[in-house]
């Protein structure tokens, strides 16, 4: 079957309470979403984000979740995006899940929040020097090189993401990244910044069992409304066991977007739709080249629109 | 100073300036706009207007802090160019 519109939900980067504040309290759809949110959660979100320390605090990553999906809403309500497919490519994951059907809104809520504890209490006592390094323009030969010197020191490290040709994230400890980051501008490669936590490494299956054992494991996959693109290898998922199997895979292997682009190519999609604050997913080259991009980002859906006059 | 084409370049990727108002050589560009990966996007566009290379101490985020940072590294690669 032929695909003409995906839908993607970005990976979560840092995204202040100030770009996004009015859009959570002021857009109807994102207000109703919210109002979810708070029921689930038994807190404000809005006032908890406003006062929470750090990017990437339990707040935040719900925000964000609940952003992306209002987003989504709008830019079918507004931008007459009604999509074929599917795709999350990290954090989006959660966003997919419940815009499929596959789990429930408020599930999906509590289990993003439930998923940023348990990220927090693990990266509070396990590898806490270990950081994710993004750097883009590495030739894949003289990164391969650098990736076999630290392999020769006995330096773990791990590719955590591809996401264009010489662009890639890889996770490393702390103490290496000045010199990985030095190296890489030997070779002509830009080193962009570091994050924690890290994600997406086999070094983290505790992580992942954790994560199953505390989280994951209270909630039942529905099979989704529309097929979804596995974000490590750009499978065609239909089945709730399947994106619960995807979610899980999120924590220990490395996120692909080269293939999740192939396999949207491949289905025939032609417009590709991003919904949420995302300063990556739609921008890369990749994406640009292959498909109409459409950015049903926040600060659009506040933007007044304009009456469309009839013709 | 800059030359006019290296403004003309740079101002697309700072939606935060308004086109009547000065670039200055001081303000920094993150505020004005610039991000991660108008940073990519921004380097590749100098690499290929100037025909320079930039390497080494040059691909840094600082050098894209500012426009006066940022010409500075462009003008010592086509002085070297030129030598």
């Amino acid at each position: 079957m032929a695909y003409d519109t995906a839908l993607v939900f970005p990976g979560m980067g840092p995204v202040p309470f100030a770009e996004v504040g009015r859009f959570m309290v002021a857009n109807p759809i994102a207000r109703e979403l919210v109002a979810v949110a708070d029921e689930a959660l038994g807190y404000s979100l809005v006032d908890a984000f406003r006062l929470a320390e750090g990017d990437y605090s339990e707040a935040a990553q719900v925000a964000f979740f609940v952003n992306c999906l209002a987003c989504a809403h709008w830019a079918r309500e507004h931008l007459g995006v009604e999509p074929d497919v599917v795709a999350g490519p990290s954090f989006g994951e959660k966003a997919a899940l419940a815009y499929t059907g596959a789990l429930e809104l408020p599930d999906a809520v509590l289990l993003t929040a439930g998923i940023a504890r348990c990220l927090e209490e693990y990266f509070a006592e396990e590898h806490r020097d270990v950081v994710t390094l993004s750097f883009v323009r590495a030739p894949a030969e003289g990164l391969d090189a650098i990736l076999a010197e630290l392999d020769e020191a006995g330096e773990w490290h791990e590719i955590s993401c591809r996401i264009d040709d010489g662009f890639y994230m890889v996770s490393l400890s702390e103490r290496r990244v000045e010199w990985m980051q030095e190296r890489l501008r030997a070779i002509g490669s830009l080193p962009l910044y570091t994050m924690r936590p890290p994600m997406h490494a086999s070094a983290f299956r505790p992580l992942r069992d954790k994560a199953e054992r505390e989280v994951v494991s209270r909630y039942t996959f529905s099979d989704p409304k529309l097929p979804v693109v596995a974000d490590q290898d750009g499978r065609l998922l239909h089945t709730g066991e399947e994106l619960r199997t995807m979610l899980l895979d999120g924590f220990d292997h490395p996120m692909d977007w080269p293939s999740v682009t192939t396999a949207l190519e491949d289905a025939g999609v032609r417009r590709l739709c991003v919904a949420g604050p995302d300063t990556l997913f739609g921008r890369v080259p990749r994406t640009t080249r292959t498909f109409d991009v459409v950015a049903a980002q926040p600060r659009l859906a506040m933007t007044p629109r304009r009456p469309t006059r009839a013709a | 100073m800059w030359d006019e084409q290296f403004e003309q370049i740079l101002r697309p990727f700072l939606p935060f300036l308004p086109p009547q108002e000065e670039l200055t050589p001081g303000t920094e560009l993150k505020d004005l706009g610039l991000d991660s990966l108008g940073t990519v996007q921004l380097l590749g566009t100098l690499e290929e207007t100037y025909q320079v290379h930039f390497r080494d101490s040059a691909l840094t985020m600082d050098t894209f802090r500012t426009a006066g940072v940022l010409w500075e590294t462009v003008e010592s690669m086509l002085q070297r160019t030129a030598g």
